[in-house]
Order: structure tokens, then C-alpha cells, then sequence
């Protein structure tokens, strides 16, 4: 018996230990900018846990242990969907065995799900590279999406922490105010980018390119998840000779080799765009991601 | 409604037209049928886009509080449902095929009885084996799957039942983070033997797994594992076993003859480092194990410890263009029972020693499609006692030790081509120097990969 006791306190302390650390609500966001938004409507009351960095292409991620541990502990995950995560998300909910968080469950949330995707595909067949049969998953640079997952974050915020449902709603008030306006002002200030050709690495701007009215070219990457083929760069090198880009495209994470080759071809400009919260130095949050991306484009278009 | 209304009047003025048609020359007939066609046609045109309109405005109705028009999902958009029917289960099929050349005829790894599995590849162009899977959600409370290898030995082709188990999830309603499996499985045990071979860094497995586990321990059984709630990752486990799977044979069949446990922990270094280190142990009886063929035999306890660690470094932790993997197993296995070679009649021997064996390696993808690896391997034989002297266990000291060096272009997810160069001393005056291609292909639903 006398064994007995420091174990079961040692188990009850390891049981009890999670309740105790429970104050918060603790969020797992699979990108930045699903972090970054539940920064602006939870503030204080979500402890945030961020899976992937600007510098990572969340297409490709380990089911690292750190992120294991990270599941372990989350009461809502926010994730894009759309097989977006599908090489590693699916491990970290199976080994979190929390029933609250799989798919179905109030706290898994994929933004995806939410909005009109793009880029849905006519045909399945892996010939066509890693192609995402729900459509292009890359929908958070539309900021009336951020808008619609704004909503539904909220609403799952509340069921998942009742206690603290009026300070997400003042969040999301606030919130949804100042996107409102910002979203008029980026509109106006990108007025001039309407219709301007862009050539882009991979389909990871399409939603910007639609919201800006912008022209898209075809991608770098001939199919999708494939890396630029020489061929196919000499192909759309003589397309863009005939019909020339103002401006070539890609995220940080994405290597710089196809895009400066053709930059230096053509002489059209290659630029690096944040493409989500933290993917430079000016891109604190997501107000200052859209300014700096436009302000980018803007610049750029007007050399 | 919209449709009917405007039906009716076309379908009445139709049959006036027709009618009146009765009368009239042929060439007016055909003028008027044209006219109705015409009619007709931008009638349809007319509703279809009603419709249309009508569907978009009901589509756009907002379901939460909506701030900011946007463009919200159309109504029934689930797109998991495209991919993964949850009413018929995920169908995946592994297709592996080498060639390899040895400069050795034969090759034998001295000092220990090892199983089929573990011994070297065919020679020549081969298909290995050919993996079939089915998995699926049961219901609520368990997940299932199955695989399995179709493989050719001697010459016949033969079905393996590598894995089909079934596991608990979530909604079981056992505590976060446990977890159940049971059935046949690739259980919980180093680095290597968890993984199915397709996603080797090499086109064969190193000394150690050849040696002690005949490649992967995927013995009858069931297993535990519960991952703590602390901090950084750490998680506990363990198992019990028909002991029916090498190293364990003959199981009496009357409850489990083999045990397991485990424990592992794992974290981060800044954003680009991530490491894991695990620690295990496998023991059993072994009612009658056979090696070399049927010419050894191995009865008594066995157990097995083993460590592994696994270290990944890539730059800006994007392992999408370049990454470095580390990663090394450790086992150590002591053996307390009786061996007989029938091949030199040594009668049964007691045998109560210990042999270990350990590899590392290196992998470097250098460009996005493109990695370079190398290996080493090398194993501690046993001291044999007297009676098991010029015995196929009696290695006289020496240590069999192995070389490989791997290059593999990978053009997507699916699809990999491998070269592999292997340089092998595994009994004194054997040098072996082998080469072997390698393609897997993946078709079907292709799972998640663990870290």
C-alpha cells in the first residue's frame, strides 16, 4: 500500500494535469493564416498552436512528433481541407484519439468546405499530377473567404468555449468591421491591377488573381505538384514572347530557379509574395498580409 | 412550377399550329416548324436560366453570422465525399518490381539461423511483392484493414496475409490519445518494422531487422498505445502475441507466448530540426523456430531490446525541396534455450547467449525529386558453446558487417525508381557486391506517411 499512494497521485497528477491547464482553449491551425485569424476573434482566450510556417509548402509535412503532441492537447483544429493536408493530417488526428476533432466533429473546422472553391477538376487522374479533386485549396488569399471562415470560426469558438461566447462575438464584430472596410480599401487600391497578366509558379494565387480581376497565365509547374520541366518552360517562354506577362510569381516557400530562368528570359519581373501571415517581415497579420501583397503587385505592375 | 406554367401556353399554341398546319401547303409546314422550334428554344432557353438564378439566390443564403458577402460553398459541396465514398473502402495497390545482380552466388549470414524473409533477394529481374489494401471506417467505433502481399517462393505465387487488424477510434470513448489494435499487424517496434517496406529508404533491409525479426515482426496479437499528455511528444505502449512470427515459432497456442513494450519521446529543435528516440522490448517463448531453412532449430526464450532515433533536418523545415534524415537502430537479443543443426547433427545444444547488431544511415534529397543514401550495418554474433562448434552457428568471432549506397528520383507522390549499390561481407571470405533497381508505384488511395 505504502507503494501504492505516490503512484496513484503521480497518475492523478498526469490525468488531472491537462484539466488544470484548461483555462484556455487550445487551437491547432494547420497554416498562419487560419492562426492569425483566430488571433483576431479569440485575442486572449485561445492559446494558438501554428503546425506550418510561411516557409513551408503544406502540401508536403511531416507528421512530426511535435505535432503530435500539439493534436494531443487541441480542443479545435482549424485546417484548409480540400486534401490540402492529406500527407499528414490524418495521422495527427488518429494518434490524437480525441473524438471531438475528427472529421464530422464540432472541433475540426476545414475552411475550404466553406467557400466556392476554384480550379475543380474535370478529370481524375493522377496523370494530371497531384491534383485536388475537391478544387484548387488554396482559398485564403480571397479576403470575402477570410470573411465566411471569420463566421463559421466563430460559431465553433462558441460551442467549444460557451463560458466565453460573448468576447467571441465582440471579436468577431470587431473583426468583421475593420475587414469590411479594409477589404473596400484594398479594392480601390488594386483597381489599376485589373487585367494585368501574371504568370504564377504554382495554382497557389488563383484566388488573389480572381479577386483582383487579374489575367492568369498557365503555372511554372506543368502539372501540379510536378516539378517545372525544361520543356515546358521552353514552351511557355515562347507563349510569353508572343503575349508578354507584367509580372511572374511565387510564395517563399516555392524554389526561385524556373521563375528567375524565365524572369531573365523575358525580362519580367519575379516576385516573391508573402502568400500567407509571416512570409516577410512586413506581413504581421492578415491586414498587413493584403496590404503588403497589393502594395507588391502595385509596385511591381508599376515598373 | 416556373416551367409548367410556361409549358402549358407553348404546348397549346403548338397544337393550334399543328393543327392549322393540316390545311396548309408543306413548305408553310416547315417554316412553321422551324418558327416553333425557334419558340421553343428560347422558351427553354429562357426558364434553364431562371433556374439558374433561382438556385444561385438559394445557395447564397447565409447559414452563420455573415458580416462580408462573399462566396460561400454551394449547398451539398462536401468534397470528401469525391475522394473517399465512406460507403465503399479506400483501395490501394503497391506495385514493386527489381532487378538484381550479386557477384556472389551464394550468401549466407554466418553465425545466426535466420528465416526466409531475411535472406537475400532473388538474382535477376523480379517482381517483389505486390501490395493489396483495403482499409476502411467499420462504424463509429473501429477502423479496419487489410493487406496483402502476393510473393513468389520457389515458384509458385503465393498470397501473404501481411497485416489485417482492427483499431479503435476515437468515438470508442477510451481516454485521448489511447488507442487499441488487434489482429495482425506491423506492431509497434523500432523505426523500421512499424512501416511497410514500399516506404524504405533502401531496397532491403539492414542486417539487424534481417537477423532478428526476418525483416518485421506481424505476429498475431494485440496492442496498446496511449500518447501523454505532456508537452513535448511522448508515448507508452504494449503488446501480446500469439508468438507464432519469427523470432518467436511453435506457438503452443494456448494463450500468449510473446510480450512487448515501448516507449518513445520526440520534439523539435527550432524550426527546422525534429527528432524522435524510442526504446523497446520483445520476449517470448519459442516453442520450435526454424532457420536456415528447416536446418536449425531454435526452442526457448527469447528477448529482444531495442532503441531507435530518427533525426530530420530540413532547410526552413520545407522538406519539399532539400532534407537530411538520420536515423539508427540498436537491438540486442539474448537467447536462453537449445539449438539443433540438423544439417551437421549437433543434437540439441543448451544455448544461453546474447547477439546484437546496429545500422545507420543517411538520406539526402539534394533536389526535389532527387536523394542520395548510404548504410551501414553490421551484427555481433554469438559465442557458441562447444556443441554447436562448425555448426552454421559457430561464426568464430567474426562480424558480418554491410554496405549500401542508394541514389532514387522520385516524380511524385506515386512513383519512385531506386539504384542501390550493396557491398557485403557477411562470412569470412564472402564479399558479395551487389547491385539492384527498384521501381514502386503506388495506385489507389495512398495513406498519410508517419513521421
Amino acid at each position: 500500500m505504502k507503494h501504492i499512494l505516490p503512484l496513484v497521485s503521480f497518475l492523478g497528477l498526469i490525468i488531472a494535469a491537462p484539466f488544470s491547464a484548461q483555462a484556455k482553449v487550445n487551437l491547432f491551425a494547420c497554416e498562419p493564416e487560419w492562426a492569425a485569424l483566430a488571433r483576431e476573434i479569440g485575442g486572449d482566450e485561445v492559446e494558438i498552436f501554428t503546425a506550418t510556417t510561411a516557409r513551408q509548402d503544406p502540401h508536403y509535412v511531416r507528421a512530426k512528433p511535435s505535432l503530435i503532441a500539439a493534436m494531443r492537447k487541441a480542443d479545435l483544429v482549424v485546417c484548409t481541407g480540400a486534401s490540402l493536408e492529406t500527407g499528414w493530417l490524418p495521422v495527427l488526428l488518429q494518434k490524437s484519439g480525441k473524438a471531438s476533432i475528427q472529421p464530422g466533429g464540432v472541433g475540426l473546422l476545414y475552411a475550404a468546405e466553406l467557400v466556392r472553391l476554384l480550379d475543380i477538376p474535370d478529370r481524375l487522374d493522377r496523370a494530371e499530377g497531384d491534383i485536388h479533386p475537391e478544387g484548387n485549396p488554396h482559398m485564403h488569399l480571397d479576403p470575402h473567404n477570410i470573411a465566411l471562415v471569420a463566421a463559421a470560426l466563430t460559431e465553433r469558438l462558441k460551442l467549444v468555449d460557451a463560458a466565453n461566447a460573448s468576447s467571441y462575438q465582440a471579436g468577431f464584430d470587431a473583426f468583421s468591421q475593420k475587414w469590411r472596410q479594409a477589404v473596400q480599401r484594398w479594392e480601390t487600391e488594386a483597381a489599376e491591377l485589373k487585367g494585368v497578366y501574371v504568370v504564377a509558379h504554382h495554382k497557389s494565387f488563383a484566388y488573389l488573381l480572381t479577386w483582383l480581376g487579374m489575367r492568369k497565365a498557365v503555372t511554372l509547374e506543368a502539372k501540379a505538384g510536378i516539378p517545372p520541366a525544361a520543356s515546358h518552360l521552353q514552351s511557355l517562354l515562347q507563349t510569353l514572347r508572343q503575349d508578354p506577362a507584367r509580372l511572374i510569381i511565387r510564395t517563399p516557400y516555392e524554389p526561385d530557379d524556373a521563375s528567375e530562368w524565365l524572369s531573365e528570359k523575358t525580362g519580367t519581373p519575379a516576385l516573391v509574395l508573402p502568400f500567407t501571415v509571416g512570409g516577410d517581415a512586413k506581413s504581421g497579420d492578415l491586414f498587413a498580409l493584403f496590404d503588403r501583397t497589393i502594395s507588391l503587385l502595385k509596385s511591381a505592375n508599376g515598373v | 412550377m416556373r416551367y409548367q406554367v410556361v409549358a402549358v401556353p407553348a404546348a397549346l399554341i403548338s397544337l393550334l399550329l399543328n393543327g392549322a398546319a393540316l390545311a396548309a401547303q408543306d413548305n408553310d409546314i416547315q417554316a412553321m416548324k422551324a418558327e416553333i422550334q425557334s419558340m421553343r428554344q428560347s422558351y427553354e432557353s429562357r426558364i434553364a436560366e431562371l433556374e439558374s438564378k433561382l438556385s444561385k439566390i438559394e445557395s447564397q443564403k447565409p447559414s452563420a453570422p455573415q458580416a462580408v458577402s462573399g462566396s460561400p460553398a454551394p449547398a451539398g459541396n462536401s468534397g470528401r465525399n469525391i475522394r473517399d465514398n465512406s460507403f465503399n473502402p479506400s483501395i490501394g495497390v503497391i506495385l514493386n518490381g527489381r532487378f538484381g545482380g550479386y557477384s556472389e552466388d551464394n550468401s549466407s549470414i554466418t553465425g545466426f539461423a535466420i528465416g526466409e524473409e531475411g535472406e537475400r533477394g532473388k538474382e535477376g529481374f523480379a517482381v517483389d511483392e505486390s501490395e493489396l489494401n483495403f482499409s476502411s471506417n467499420v462504424d463509429d467505433k473501429f477502423y479496419g484493414s487489410v493487406t496483402a502481399a502476393i510473393v513468389r517462393e520457389g515458384n509458385e505465387d503465393k498470397i501473404e496475409l501481411e497485416e489485417a487488424y482492427i483499431q479503435t477510434l476515437p468515438g470508442m470513448g477510451l481516454p485521448n490519445g489511447a488507442n487499441v489494435k488487434a489482429g495482425r499487424a506491423l506492431w509497434t517496434l523500432g523505426y523500421l518494422n512499424e512501416q511497410h517496406s514500399h516506404t524504405d529508404d533502401f531496397a532491403d533491409r539492414p542486417l539487424p531487422y534481417r537477423v532478428f525479426l526476418n525483416n518485421a515482426y506481424n505476429d498475431d496479437g494485440a496492442e496498446v498505445s496511449y500518447v501523454l499528455p505532456t508537452s513535448f511528444y511522448s508515448e507508452i505502449g504494449g503488446g501480446v502475441f500469439r508468438g507464432d512470427d519469427f523470432p518467436f515459432g511453435g506457438a503452443s497456442g494456448g494463450g500468449f507466448d510473446a510480450w512487448s513494450a515501448f516507449a518513445r519521446i520526440g520534439g523539435d529543435i527550432g524550426e527546422n530540426q525534429s527528432w524522435r528516440l524510442g526504446g523497446y522490448t520483445l520476449s517470448g517463448d519459442t516453442g520450435g523456430r526454424a532457420g536456415n531453412g528447416e536446418s536449425v532449430n531454435f526452442t526457448g526464450d527469447s528477448n529482444l531490446y531495442a532503441a531507435d532515433l530518427r533525426y530530420v533536418w530540413a532547410p526552413t523545415g520545407n522538406p519539399r525541396e532539400q532534407e537530411v534524415t538520420l536515423q539508427g537502430e540498436y537491438f540486442w537479443r539474448s537467447e536462453d534455450g537449445a539449438y539443433e543443426d540438423f544439417a551437421a547433427a549437433t543434437g540439441e545444444v543448451a544455448f544461453d547467449e546474447h547477439a546484437r547488431g546496429w545500422y545507420a544511415q543517411g538520406v539526402y534529397k539534394f533536389l526535389p525529386q532527387w536523394r542520395l543514401g548510404y548504410r551501414y550495418s553490421r551484427l555481433k554474433t554469438p559465442d557458441v558453446p562447444v556443441g554447436l562448434l562448425a555448426s552454421a552457428l559457430d561464426a568464430g568471432g567474426y562480424r558480418p558487417e554491410a554496405h549500401a549506397v542508394m541514389v532514387d528520383w522520385t516524380n511524385s507522390e506515386f512513383s519512385r525508381v531506386r539504384l542501390q549499390y550493396n557491398h557485403e561481407e557477411l562470412s569470412r571470405s564472402q564479399n558479395d557486391d551487389q547491385i539492384l533497381l527498384q521501381y514502386i508505384m503506388s495506385i489507389g488511395a495512398h495513406g498519410a506517411h508517419k513521421y
